[in-house]
Parts: structure tokens; C-alpha cells; sequence
């Protein structure tokens, strides 16, 4: 199966609501390393609220965003006026 | 330790989040329209505030000597610009308001660890010597082994003491130097100058005594001033 397939299939099937969860488990892990370095300035804190806690809080954005790229999916686009029907003297 | 209100901010922004995360995590609402734009702020608008404002605080705190204190090998450094009674060129410094809690920072502007290099690991070279080799030594072990990477700026001094004033170009050993002392050839920090800024880091044989660190230094006459 190439890769546009798989995504396309793990698109279909994903639950939203798992990912949700990952998200905010991710996203809690984050917060806690980037505030931690808000009042211990060591570099140890310092360094890691600037990579690590940053980059799990953007993979926990990053699989929100997930989420809606499967609703937007689902969703039905309807065009607001329907095309009118092609007269029979426009050919 | 400095909480700036900034960080209360970012800590604020951090709360909430956490909260709504906390509360989605026990409830499970369906993830409709409105619980959906919710959890777009708890896990995108509130942590990016929280990221800037600490990606800002984190730069800054670079600049403090907490920050540099925070690895042993720099102890002794730290201990001396601090002490009262030390005549090093770092502790009459520290004790200078402009100087302070930045002290490290206002002469070694060019340490490798300020600004975005630091997030970088690769510019992170003292992290790097510090885990894979300085972690493991004591003070004594370490002191000497470290050493200044590239030789000191005198740009660094210059920033205060622009080498222009009357008192300064009185002096002799400036004068005849002038050149060499603004293109950095001759270190105003050097043995037979001002001596070592750390100078308890030296051996002893490359330590200048008190009256040599002193012998540069003719006193300005005060009728000149
Ligand atoms: C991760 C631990 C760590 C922190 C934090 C740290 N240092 Fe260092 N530093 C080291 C180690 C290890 C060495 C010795 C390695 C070497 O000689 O290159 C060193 C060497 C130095 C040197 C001499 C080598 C050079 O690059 O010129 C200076 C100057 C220095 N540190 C200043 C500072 C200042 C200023 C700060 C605060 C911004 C600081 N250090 C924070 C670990 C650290
Ligand atoms: C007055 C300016 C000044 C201040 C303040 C200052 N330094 Fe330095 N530092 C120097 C100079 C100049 C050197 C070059 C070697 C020397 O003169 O001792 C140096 C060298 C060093 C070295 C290399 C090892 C050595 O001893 O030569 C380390 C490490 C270092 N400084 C750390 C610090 C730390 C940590 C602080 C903050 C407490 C600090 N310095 C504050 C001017 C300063
Ligand atoms: C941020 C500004 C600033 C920088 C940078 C700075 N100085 Fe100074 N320097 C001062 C001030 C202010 C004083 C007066 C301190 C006092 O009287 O307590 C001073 C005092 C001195 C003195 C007289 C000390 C004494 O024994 O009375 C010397 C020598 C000196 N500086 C050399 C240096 C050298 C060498 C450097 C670079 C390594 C340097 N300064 C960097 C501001 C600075």
C-alpha cells in the first residue's frame, strides 16, 4: 500500500476522540516542562522547556489539528446555488 | 530566583489549559463544534502563549549568573565575583550595579550559550563537555582544565571604558598600547596588566601579584581631572 493510501486509511478509521486523548496527555506533559523553567533557570529546565517541552506541546497541536483534518473530510461541502442546468442552447 | 510577571502570565495561560485538558480527559465530551473550538485553545492558542513568553524568559535567564551557577564547574567562578572582600577584576565588577546579578554576561557576552545557539543543541558545546566529561569531576578536578576558548575581546571592556577619557590615555602603559589595546593584540586582562579577571583559576606562577595587577594603574593626578 503506498503512503498516501495509508494516511488516507488511517484517516478514515481513527478515532477522534483517542487522539484527543493523546493530544491533552501530550499537551499536559508540555505545559509541565515549559513552566517548570519559568522559576528554576538552570539550564537543564531552561534547555528543556526549549526543545523537548516545545516540541511534545506542538505534536499534541499538531494531532488536534489531525482531528479536524478528519472532520473536514467528513464534511460535506454543498456549493450555496446550484449550478443551473445547461441549456439546451449553450452547445 | 526571578519570577518576572511575564511568567505569571505564561503560568496562567498554562493553568487554564491544563485545566480544560484535565477536565476533556475525565468527561470525554463528544468532540462537537463547541468543545472542538475549546480544546483548540487548551492545546494551541494557550500553550503557543505559554512557549513564546517562556522561549523569552529562557533567552533572558541566560543572562543570569543562576543560570550559569547552574552547573558546578563554574562554582568557583561564581563564588569569587560574589565575594566581598575579593580584588578580582570579576568581583570589583559584580559589585557594581550595572553588573549585578548579569555579571558573567556583561564580560562574556560572547560565551556560546546565550541567545537561540542555546536551544540548539549543536551550538551547545559545554553541555556537551559538561555531561560527557566535566560532570564527573569535582571542582579541584575541573578547575584546571577549563579555560577561555577563544582569547578575551577587550571589545568587552571597551563597551564601558571606551579607551577615549583623559584619565585613561594619561596612563602610560595605555598610551603606548592604545593601538594594540583596541584591536585586542594586548588583553587589558593579562598578567602585568590589570591581571586575570578569575585570577584564583591561574597557576601561581601566572598569577600576577597585587602590586603588579596594581603597577599599570598610576593614580590620576587629581589637579588633571
Ligand atoms: C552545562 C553546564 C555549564 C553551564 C550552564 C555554563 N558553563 Fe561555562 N563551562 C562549562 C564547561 C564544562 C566548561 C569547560 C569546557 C571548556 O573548557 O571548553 C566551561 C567553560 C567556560 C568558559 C571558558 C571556555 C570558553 O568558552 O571561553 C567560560 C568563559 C564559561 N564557561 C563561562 C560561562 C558563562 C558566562 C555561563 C553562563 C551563561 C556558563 N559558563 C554556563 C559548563 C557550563
Ligand atoms: C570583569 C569582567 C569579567 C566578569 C564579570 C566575569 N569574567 Fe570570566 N573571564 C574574564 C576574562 C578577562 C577571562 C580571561 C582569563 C582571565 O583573565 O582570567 C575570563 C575567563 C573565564 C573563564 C575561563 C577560565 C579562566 O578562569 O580563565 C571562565 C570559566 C569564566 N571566565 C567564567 C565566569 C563566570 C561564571 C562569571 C560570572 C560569575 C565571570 N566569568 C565573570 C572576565 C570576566
Ligand atoms: C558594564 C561596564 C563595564 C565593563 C564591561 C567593564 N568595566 Fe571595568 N569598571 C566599570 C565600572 C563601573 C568600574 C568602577 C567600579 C568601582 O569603582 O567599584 C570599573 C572599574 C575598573 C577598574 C578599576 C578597578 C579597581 O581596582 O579600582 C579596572 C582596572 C577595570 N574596570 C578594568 C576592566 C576590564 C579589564 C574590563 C574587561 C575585562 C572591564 N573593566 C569591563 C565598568 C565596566
Amino acid at each position: 500500500m503506498n503512503p498516501r493510501a495509508k494516511i488516507e486509511r488511517f484517516l478514515d478509521n481513527a478515532s477522534r476522540s483517542r487522539l484527543m486523548v493523546y493530544a491533552c496527555v501530550l499537551g499536559l506533559i508540555g505545559l509541565v516542562l515549559m513552566s517548570w523553567s519559568l522559576f528554576d533557570q538552570g539550564w537543564i529546565p531552561v534547555m528543556m522547556a526549549m526543545s523537548v517541552g516545545q516540541g511534545i506541546g506542538t505534536l499534541s497541536f499538531a494531532l488536534f489539528l489531525v482531528i479536524v483534518i478528519i472532520d473536514l473530510r467528513k464534511a460535506e461541502f454543498r456549493p450555496s446555488i446550484t449550478p443551473m442546468p445547461p441549456k439546451p442552447e449553450d452547445d | 530566583m526571578h519570577v518576572s510577571p511575564l511568567s505569571w502570565i505564561a503560568l496562567t495561560c498554562a493553568v487554564v489549559a491544563a485545566v480544560i485538558m484535565i477536565y476533556y480527559l475525565i468527561y470525554r465530551p463528544p468532540l462537537n463544534g463547541r468543545v472542538k473550538l475549546l480544546m483548540m485553545v487548551a492545546v494551541g492558542v494557550l500553550p503557543i502563549m505559554t512557549a513564546m513568553i517562556g522561549n523569552l524568559e529562557g533567552l533572558q535567564a541566560t543572562e543570569h549568573q543562576a543560570f550559569c551557577g547552574s552547573c558546578h564547574t563554574m562554582d568557583m567562578h561564581i563564588a569569587d565575583a560574589n565575594d566581598a572582600d575579593s580584588l578580582s577584576l570579576a568581583a570589583i565588577h559584580s559589585r557594581t550595579i550595572k553588573f549585578g546579578d548579569k555579571s558573567c554576561y556583561v564580560c562574556h557576552k560572547d560565551y556560546g550559550m546565550f541567545g537561540y545557539a542555546m536551544t540548539k543543541l549543536g551550538g551547545m558545546g559545554h553541555v556537551y563537555m559538561f555531561l560527557s566529561e566535566f560532570a564527573w569531576y569535582d571542582m579541584e578536578e575541573a578547575l584546571p582544565k577549563i579555560h577561555i576558548a577563544r582569547p578575551f575581546k577587550n571589545d568587552n571592556c571597551m563597551q564601558c571604558h571606551s579607551t577615549t577619557g583623559r584619565i585613561w590615555n594619561g596612563v602610560a602603559d595605555h598610551n603606548g598600547l592604545l593601538e594594540d589595546l583596541r584591536t585586542g593584540t594586548t588583553s587589558c586582562a593579562s598578567a602585568g596588566c590589570h591581571g586575570y579577571a578569575h585570577p584564583f583559576s591561574k597557576p601561581d606562577e601566572e598569577t600576577p601579584s597585587d602590586a603588579e595587577a596594581h603597577s599599570a594603574l598610576s593614580a590620576p593626578s587629581p589637579e588633571g581631572t
